[in-house]
């Protein structure tokens, strides 16, 4: 039981000191403060569970970050499907029987809900809303949590290229969306439409050019 | 220049601190002199920061902490069902171990001559309940384990000082003059030092059991107020002959009686 002990220090230490990190993470990914708590509830669960897989010396929020990351795809994805069917089976409900009484029964049940809901559905939200879920990921681990391409490719289990590639696009829709949002609300000017035909983004790409043009010179 | 060309992706990698500092080096070098892909760079920049400020969530909620502390120790407290032979073995973190290890040594064999015949609860607790054995349980699922080993109706004592906390609890093996007992242990925190609380808990208890020690009332309730050595034990008895002893090696009589009478057991009516 020292064993134990000694594990559960090591874990506060540790692990349990990430926990604002990857609250903001699974709450940007969730885009719901209470899915947010259970998601970093069970992902530190699960880590704590395989905390002698963890390797001492390497990054502990990446390792973090990626328990986090794979429960959410796993559980959280298959939840808000699930409960996207239960919400139009419900609809359709609503509608066969003709009776507002329901929904507004529902809206009744859980006032609190319904504000936690409305609060977060804020510009950033709704910016975020509009990403492809890799995008999304790839931007909260760089922009949000500072891991690197190496750390995300990990994560994601994908090669560097496509972290990039992710990474780019999903900052060139976000930076737009977020722009939309503000233009809309008048804090800027629209911009004229810069060229988005930037090429593809392809850091091997350029170093082998490079080394292939050093090597022929 | 090439780097004009790739510029997409050597900036980004730039701003990602991902380049090698050579690779690096060659685009500082080239930026002071291309506007072009220095206008690109800085837009990328304006972007990232956009991105990096928009993303900020707000902190974890105070009580996710909490909540986690419990699931942790239901983990460690299934892992520990598992492994319950090896419980001679455990130790308490902190301030607690060194509680439990000095305690025995304030009280087993201090008791004052007038003392030693008078077998009651209080000094059996002392004598028996304050061995450095290892908690059974700890965190917030010592009620839940009380209740399943030890009595169904039992609540923790709750002190309302603030920054008081159960520790965890053990059973005492061989009980407390042939009854049942376990002992809770606390940490209580006074004037920013945290001390460990101990009460032992004896089913049972009657006026047998209760021949020494002066008597306090305190909210229309009896406390016994004993002392080893200058080390108070108050013990109080309630409705259901559920004895409760409470010792603190580092309070004095009035500190510790005080403490007691600040709990829901013993507060107010």
């Amino acid at each position: 039981m020292l064993a134990v002990r000694h594990k559960r220090d090591e874990f506060e230490r540790q692990a349990l000191v990430h926990v604002d990190a990857l609250y903001g993470a699974a709450y940007r990914l969730t885009r719901n403060p209470r899915d947010a708590e259970d998601l970093v509830q069970d992902a530190l669960l699960r880590a704590y569970k395989f905390w002698d897989s963890f390797q001492q010396d390497s990054n502990c929020k990446a390792w973090l970050l990626r328990i986090v990351t794979n429960t959410f795809i796993n559980e959280y994805q298959r939840k808000k499907r699930s409960r996207e069917v239960l919400d139009a089976a419900t609809a359709e409900q609503d509608a066969t029987d003709g009776v507002l009484v329901h929904a507004a029964a529902r809206d009744k049940q859980s006032p609190e809900a319904a504000l936690v809901e409305r609060s977060i559905s804020d510009d950033v939200q709704r910016a975020l809303d509009k990403l492809p879920d890799d995008f999304r990921t790839a931007v909260i681990l760089c922009d949000m949590q500072g891991l690197s391409y190496k750390e995300i490719a990990e994560i994601m289990e994908c090669p560097v290229g496509t972290v990039m590639s992710r990474l780019f696009r999903g900052r060139k829709l976000l930076a737009a969306a977020l722009k939309d949002f503000a233009v809309a609300e008048g804090y800027v000017k629209p911009a004229t439409p810069e060229s988005s035909g930037a090429g593809t983004i392809d850091l091997e790409a350029y170093r082998a050019a490079k080394a292939a043009r050093e090597g022929s010179s | 220049m090439s780097l004009c060309k790739s510029i997409a992706t050597v900036s980004m990698a730039y701003l990602d601190d991902e380049l090698a500092a050579e690779e690096r080096h060659e685009l500082e070098a080239h930026l002071t002199e291309c506007a072009s892909c220095r206008a690109h760079l800085e837009a990328d920049r304006a972007d990232q920061d956009l991105i990096r400020h928009a993303l900020v969530a707000p902190p974890a909620p105070e009580l996710i902490r909490a909540r986690l502390a419990r699931s942790l120790d239901a983990a460690d407290q299934a892992h520990g069902r598992a492994q319950r032979r090896r419980w001679s073995q455990y130790l308490l973190p902190g301030s607690a171990v060194l509680a439990a290890a000095a305690a025995p040594a304030v009280f087993v064999g201090v008791q004052a001559p007038s003392e030693r015949a008078a077998s009651t609860v209080a000094h059996e607790a002392v004598r028996h309940g304050t061995r450095s054995l290892p908690l059974e349980v700890q965190g917030a699922s010592t009620g839940p384990w009380l209740r399943q080993h030890f009595e169904p109706s039992i609540e923790p004592p709750r002190f309302s000082e603030p920054g008081s906390t159960l520790i965890g609890a053990r059973l005492l093996p061989r009980g407390i003059n042939g009854k049942d007992g376990a002992l809770l242990s606390y940490q209580v925190e006074r004037a920013g030092s945290p001390f460990v609380l101990s009460v032992l808990v004896v089913r049972d208890v009657g006026d047998a059991d209760l021949q020494d020690g002066r008597i306090v009332r305190i909210n229309n309730r009896t406390l016994r107020v004993t002392e080893s050595s200058g080390r108070p034990v108050v013990t109080y008895v309630d409705g259901s002959r559920m004895g409760y002893m409470f010792l603190a090696p580092e309070l004095s009589v009035n500190e510790l009686v005080w403490l007691v009478s600040r709990t829901e057991l013993v507060g107010p009516q």
